[in-house]
């Protein structure tokens, strides 16, 4: 059985540092087979969980990146048309000679339909992302990158894979899921989410993580980073997020800077490198300046 | 544990967090599969299944601090089931002063009150009789509560520079109880989400007519014969060209001098949240100069932006604000690239310090324009007083209204909203549109008085004679 430390450890082999709340929300997904819909800032790692998570738990990652005017063509299945013509065209002989045999023309109807599920079957189903990781017949993990982006409709088509985890197709019937994947939304809140999506869903806030687990997470990816070097840049973050930036620099930021660092070879924080390097933590002119400033003032 | 998680869901519905029966499902069968190993971790689990906004989160702790301080009853020795429910009827009634007991601090869960193994149910008894309060104190024990039950959320309210000695702030107050910072507070966003959804979901059905109308292009030859594979290309299925759906174009221009700030910070909190929703705006704040904030309105968080402006980082504070500069201005700037007839609002008290009035460039405005609106906080007798031009320029406008609350101001950019969709539709919804409306009129009749001036001032929109 799987515990919660069991869950951090796990992660951390997938190079992926989590905190109580993350853990435990990983923990009760797989044990209670709900989906686990992420908020927070972006760059804080919110898809690199999903990543992790398939990696180390080795569920195959299938990813839905949403997107304005996102449908069930692109989200859950298709016909294949062209496949069909096709088929009908090739199966044209067969068909005259399965069909001659009939009397008469209401004979060759029955016939004929009672062979129609032929052309209406899973052969000519386009699997998309959702209907995929339902099928797949090892856990999957069905990864709906930022929902925010798609529409109400969208959403409300969710409703039904995420509750039931079964996607209706009105000529096959319902198709229910062979193993239940293991479900991350994720979303950087420029929209509303509606309140049925989130009840469906366990909620898990990511913000920024505390100085310790971010030194972590700089120490797992930059081994050879020196930690007095790691604490001190992200100590800078901290204060750096603290000054009202435009975009404030979050984890994938901090990991960017940190590369950057290690390929320079820098062993301190000297406000020359901060000035050098400030391209990497921030990402408007604005920002540049009071990154700057900042830099000055806590290391000159 | 069902029990206790239940009576805890209803407490959190009681601070205004929506929990729904599957929610505390899910929080007993999470309970039941983690354990109950600690406080943290059972926090933890509550949090994750009964929380579902990041808003609510501050409201969770303290409810959670408040409510499990209650049932701290660990000892196993004592057999406390029925000293338990007495003692949860004979507080029930307590609660609010137990609430007030405990202070500011909401974030140590210190026991609040300890069952002692001597304890009997007269002590409780004494209990009760202790804090009993006066039957003419109820109201104001009860007022307390419910700041109390605020602080959780809410900053403290800040004082500003720049909103504090006004009038016309005071007055705006008092229709709107708002505080006096800068910065929203979450309960203000959570408002403005909400009179915004609702204006959605009001605006929907007419949007709907809208997309049908879209479908009526040329006809899409790819698409036909696409649909029409199954029916071997006899096209039984006609798929038809969408005609480019046109976003409605807004354009405003917002006073954000001290006179009108009130107003105006509401007008911008509804930009930020009405914008990329259905609308392209553009939105333009003025003082004395005029500047472009369109970029920062979907790009900055709304504290921010309100601070940066509040700062005079944007446009000058310091300056009286000059209506007539700013127009011509703004036409030498942007009137040019204006796209698409748009619709014009102008959020401003028309006191143009005594300045040029350069009406005429409204006159210009008005001929790129579809529709011109002019908001004003300003009741209707002040307008032709002092150094406001409103008169002059209402004459220009195909509508000026006067808006005081968050609620006027919704109701009026919904109607213009509206109104641009009407524009757009088909010549046949266009009249089942119109028809709506003239059943609607009893309804919107008061509509106008609203502001509170007491004079029912009616303004006929396509009459500009009335001026």
């Amino acid at each position: 059985m799987i515990t919660e430390q069991g869950v951090k450890d796990f992660l951390h082999t997938g190079g992926y540092i989590a905190d109580d709340a993350i853990a435990t929300a990983v923990f009760l997904a797989l044990r209670m087979e709900k989906p686990i819909l992420i908020e927070g800032p972006p760059g804080v790692g919110k898809t690199g969980l999903a990543k992790a998570l398939s990696t180390a738990l080795d569920f195959p990652l299938v990813r839905l990146q949403c997107y304005e005017g996102i449908d069930e063509g692109k989200a859950l299945y298709d016909w294949e048309y062209g496949k069909q013509l096709l088929y009908t065209q090739l199966l044209r002989t067969q068909l005259d000679s399965y069909l001659s045999v009939s009397a008469d023309l209401r004979e060759a109807v029955e016939r004929l339909s009672a062979e129609e599920s032929l052309f209406f079957s899973k052969n000519f189903l386009v699997q998309r992302p959702i209907l995929r990781s339902f099928m797949s017949e090892k856990r999957s993990l069905l990864l709906i990158d930022e929902i925010d982006r798609s529409d109400d409709e969208f959403e409300a088509l969710l409703l039904e894979c995420l509750s039931d985890f079964q996607v209706s197709i009105p000529e096959l019937g319902v198709i229910e899921a062979k193993r239940k994947p293991l479900v991350i939304l994720t979303s950087n809140g420029t929209r509303m989410i509606s309140d049925a999506l989130r009840r469906r869903c366990l909620y898990l806030y990511i913000g920024y993580p505390e100085l310790e687990r971010e030194v972590a997470i700089v120490r797992v990816k930059f081994p050879d980073l020196c930690e007095i070097l790691a604490r001190q840049m992200v100590d800078f973050l901290r204060k750096a997020r603290e000054l009202n930036l435009r975009k404030a620099p979050s984890v994938s930021e901090t990991l960017d800077w940190a590369q950057v660092l290690s390929i320079l070879k820098a062993t301190k924080l000297t406000p020359e490198i901060v000035a050098n390097t400030v391209g990497v933590i921030a990402k408007h002119q604005t920002d540049l300046q009071k990154v700057t400033e900042l830099a000055v003032q806590e290391l000159g | 544990m069902e029990r206790i998680v239940a009576r805890f869901v209803a407490a959190l519905r009681e601070s205004g967090i929506r929990v729904s029966p599957g929610e505390s499902l899910d929080a007993v069968q999470a309970l039941a599969l983690a354990g109950m190993e600690g406080r943290r971790s059972s926090r933890q689990l509550l949090r994750l299944t009964l929380v579902k906004n990041v808003n609510d989160i501050p409201t969770f702790d303290v409810v959670f601090n408040r409510f499990f301080n209650r049932f701290q009853f660990n000892d196993p020795e004592i057999n406390i089931s029925g000293l338990m429910d007495a003692a949860i009827v004979d507080m029930e009634g307590e609660f609010h002063n137990l609430d007030q007991l405990q202070g500011d601090d909401h974030d140590e869960p210190g026991p609040l009150l300890k069952l002692d193994s001597d304890i009997n149910p007269e002590d409780l008894q004494e209990l009760k009789s202790l804090t009993e309060v006066d039957p003419d104190d109820s109201d104001g024990n009860e007022t307390v509560v419910q700041i109390k039950g605020y602080r959780g959320k809410a900053k403290a309210p800040r004082p500003t520079r720049r909103y504090t000695q006004n009038p016309l702030t005071i007055e705006l107050n008092k229709s709107n109880s708002v505080g006096r910072e800068i910065t929203f507070s979450p309960e203000e966003q959570a408002a403005m989400q909400d009179v915004v959804s609702r204006m959605m979901v009001r605006l929907r059905k007419d949007m709907r007519r809208l997309k049908n109308d879209q479908n009526r292009g040329k006809l899409h030859v790819i698409k036909t014969i696409q649909k029409n594979y199954r029916h071997d290309m006899v096209p039984f299925v006609v798929a038809l060209r969408r005609k480019r759906r046109e976003k409605p174009r807004l354009v405003v221009l917002c006073d954000v001098s001290f006179s009108v700030s009130h107003a105006s910070r509401f007008m911008l909190l509804l930009l930020h949240t009405l914008h990329n929703q259905l609308l392209d705006v553009r939105s333009f704040i003025f003082n004395r100069e005029v500047a472009e904030i369109t970029e920062m309105l979907s790009n900055m968080p709304v504290n921010d932006l309100m601070e940066t402006i509040d700062e005079g980082d944007i446009v000058d504070l310091d300056e009286n604000s000059s209506f007539g500069q700013v127009f011509l201005s703004f036409k030498k700037k942007y009137l040019e690239n204006l796209r698409g007839r748009p619709a014009f609002i102008i959020l401003g008290d028309a006191r143009n310090n005594y300045g040029e009035a350069n009406d005429w460039v409204l006159d210009e405005i008005r001929e790129k324009a579809r529709y011109m609106l002019w908001l004003t906080p300003e009741d209707r007798d002040t307008w032709s007083r002092g150094d406001c031009l409103m008169e002059t320029y209402g004459s220009y406008c195909d509508k000026v209204e006067v808006v005081k609350t968050v609620d006027d101001l919704s109701l009026v950019v919904e109607d213009l909203l509206r109104d641009i969709y009407a524009d757009n539709a088909h010549p046949l919804d266009k009249k089942r549109i119109r028809e709506a409306k003239v059943a609607e009129t009893y309804d919107s009749s008061e509509y106008y008085t609203r502001g509170g001036s007491g004079e029912p001032a009616v303004f006929d929109p396509s009459g500009r004679s009335h001026w």
